[in-house]
């Protein structure tokens, strides 16, 4: 009863406090929202990435050049696909694009690769000179099936030291839509001897998906390793261990931004929580002298903090959702997304839960104690006769 | 040795305080006190350049269920002294007992515990919660005795009906008269039922009537037993008083006992 009696005791300050419980609610959203919107970009556009390494092929083969991925021979896939436990072997060109003034992802296929993914094509498969976009990126730049869309390739001439753009005219023959909203919005499919002639890589791919029969990967991976060192090797869970580390590393840069915010924001919560100010001195003093101890006086301001951050967290979460679902995570969503606007033009994938609110709620608690805690138990300590003076 | 403990021994300062305290000595083994006072010394910023002695050896003892007056002009150092027996403050120097027991030496913890059984505090500004209203007010002891809302709400509103304020529960301070706020904060100090009660000038902000009203108030108190402390620089009040003790320049520089010796 008398812990329960405190924490009404708290809840009635915030009430009485209206304005000052406000502002400090204000300043925590102010950090807060920027926080859950972006831990829900990140979180989405992991999801949405691995669901792609997920749904994609078990080992993908390049050669090593430079200690980088280096282009590989196109006939090698005929030569993998034999391998005991290979189902298939695809060749793929993926390569960045222009197309209207902005980064797509361009991802050359064999046509018989096309017929797989036909359920989520939108027209026949491309044809020479044909290309099947994705519907976010054909929304956005008012394409339909029998538009023309001009696409541009960087080319560096290695021998004569140019850089130049080769620019060449497609007509759409298709429209795909995924669940994957990153890749409907910037995605090309196109024929593969077509990509090969775009990025002239005449005789070589970017790299060979291979299939392989379920529990057969490593003795596959190590039948390739066989075949020539020179073979760079990726399996599926190699690809998401790459893909979490990246994603992870971003999430630690912002949260280490985050971080001196926070250092920043501490004194201001101290200044506008009011326990330096006279008023609050005073009112912990009068607390003092009609008996109150110490510790009734710091668990009341626990519980002021435990209620101002469930609220401060609350809201934040609501403005964040706002954010990023009705505004499209204008801004911040770049942070997460390489290549897009400011102003996304494709719906940006964002997960939110109820961790993301836990931990919002948890920061505020830690940012409102760190800025009140320590001042009220010096103003509970000193004799009450002074703080009310 | 420090310019103020240098000063506290001088010839001259020891020579009247000895005199001083061996009167009250003697009076004070006369009688079963309550609280006494011995040697207690305030000294703010001690050893500083602005260094200020608020009381210098102060002793005194009040009997249980007296109505004591500390007299004095203003700056006489009442209010330290009365914040001091209250425990509300620490003296720099000397004992406090109260029921044999030196409060000076408790803890944080054990003053906070004596404040909330034994004492009643009235402020001279009353220091009341603005925002609260005037039953929320009186029952902020009870919050951390566990007391349920509702028990809280009728032992306040029981007290302030005594106060004559039984109209005026559900008011902020802000709404009410000095008078009305006195009240209110006598109601607060009562409370917890503490045996011991203390006003510091409780006359200053209150008109000619209200006054009256307190002399009542405090008389019914005295009636029921408990002991009551006041400061005041006014004769007022002192004229109701069991014992008055005059403060001067924070010292005790008379001592008027109306039921017993005076000296």
């Amino acid at each position: 009863m008398i812990h329960l009696n405190i924490f009404y005791a708290a809840a009635g300050n915030i009430a009485r406090h209206n304005l000052k419980s406000m502002i400090v609610v204000l300043c925590l959203s102010a950090i807060l929202v920027p926080f859950i919107s972006a831990l829900s970009i990140s979180e989405g556009t992991k999801k949405q990435s691995m669901i792609s390494v997920e749904q994609g092929a078990d080992i993908y083969l390049t050669m090593d050049m430079y200690g980088r991925n280096g282009m590989i021979p196109a006939a090698l896939s005929g030569e993998i696909e034999k391998i005991d436990g290979v189902t298939e072997a695809v060749p793929r060109v993926i390569g960045r694009i222009y197309v209207e003034g902005r980064l797509a992802v361009l991802l050359g296929l064999p046509e018989k690769r096309f017929a797989s993914a036909a359920g989520f094509i939108d027209g026949p498969p491309p044809v020479r000179d044909g290309i099947v976009i994705g519907k976010g990126l054909a929304e956005s730049l008012g394409l339909r099936t029998g538009s023309d869309l001009s696409i541009g390739v960087r080319i560096f001439a290695i021998l004569e030291h140019v850089p130049y753009i080769q620019k060449k005219v497609y007509t759409v023959s298709g429209i795909f839509d995924a669940e994957s909203s990153i890749w409907t919005s910037s995605l090309i499919l196109m024929d593969i001897e077509e990509a090969i002639a775009m990025f002239e890589m005449e005789g070589f791919v970017s790299d060979i998906a291979v299939y392989v029969q379920p529990g057969h990967t490593q003795q596959v991976v190590e039948s390739i390793q066989k075949m020539n060192s020179f073979f760079r090797v990726q399996t599926k869970g190699t690809a998401m261990t790459y893909m979490e580390r990246g994603f992870n590393t971003k999430n630690g840069v912002f949260a280490s931004l985050y971080t001196l915010a926070f250092a920043v924001a501490i004194p201001l919560v101290l200044m506008l929580s009011g326990f330096g100010l006279s008023e609050r001195r005073k009112e912990v003093g009068i607390l003092k002298a009609t008996g109150w101890h110490t510790h009734e006086v710091l668990e009341m301001v626990f519980y002021e903090n435990l209620v101002l951050s469930l609220i401060a967290a609350s809201f934040s979460y609501v403005l964040s959702f706002i954010w990023v679902r009705l505004l499209n995570g204008a801004f911040i969503s770049r942070i997460f997304i390489p290549g897009i606007e400011s102003m996304s033009s494709f719906p940006v994938p964002a997960e939110f839960s109820g961790m993301q609110l836990f931990l919002s709620f948890f920061v505020s608690l830690v940012l409102t104690m760190s800025g009140s805690i320590y001042p009220a138990w010096r103003t509970a300590v000193i004799p009450p006769a002074e703080a009310v003076r | 040795m420090n310019n103020s403990e240098d000063r506290a021994q001088s010839p001259e300062h020891r020579t009247q305080s000895t005199e001083h305290r061996i009167k009250t000595e003697e009076h004070i083994t006369q009688s079963h006190a309550l609280i006494r006072c011995d040697g207690i010394w305030k000294i703010y910023n001690e050893g500083k350049p602005n260094e200020v002695r608020a009381l210098s050896e102060v002793s005194l003892s009040v009997e249980r269920g007296k109505f004591v007056a500390i007299h004095g002009p203003s700056g006489s150092g009442k209010t330290t002294f009365i914040s001091i027996i209250g425990s509300l403050e620490r003296p720099s120097r000397g004992t406090i007992t109260i029921d044999g027991k030196n409060i000076a030496g408790f803890s944080d913890a054990a003053l906070s515990s004596l404040r909330r059984r034994r004492i009643g505090f009235v402020f001279q500004d009353y220091n009341l919660i603005p925002g609260l209203c005037a039953w929320e007010n009186v029952s902020v002891p009870l919050i951390p005795e566990g007391i349920a809302k509702k028990q809280r709400k009728e032992r306040a509103a029981g007290l302030l009906k005594t106060f004559g304020l039984d109209g005026r529960a559900e008011h902020p301070p802000e709404e009410m008269s000095g008078g009305e706020r006195q009240r209110v904060a006598i109601a607060r100090a009562l409370v917890n039922g503490p045996d011991i009660l203390i006003l510091d000038e409780p006359t200053s902000n209150i008109d000619k009537e209200s006054v009256s009203g307190l002399t009542d108030i405090l008389n019914s108190l005295k009636a029921e037993g408990r002991t009551i402390i006041v400061s005041t620089h006014q004769e007022t009040l002192s004229g109701n008083a069991d014992v008055v003790y005059e403060l001067t320049k924070g010292r005790i520089t008379g001592h008027k006992d109306y039921n017993g010796p005076n000296l």
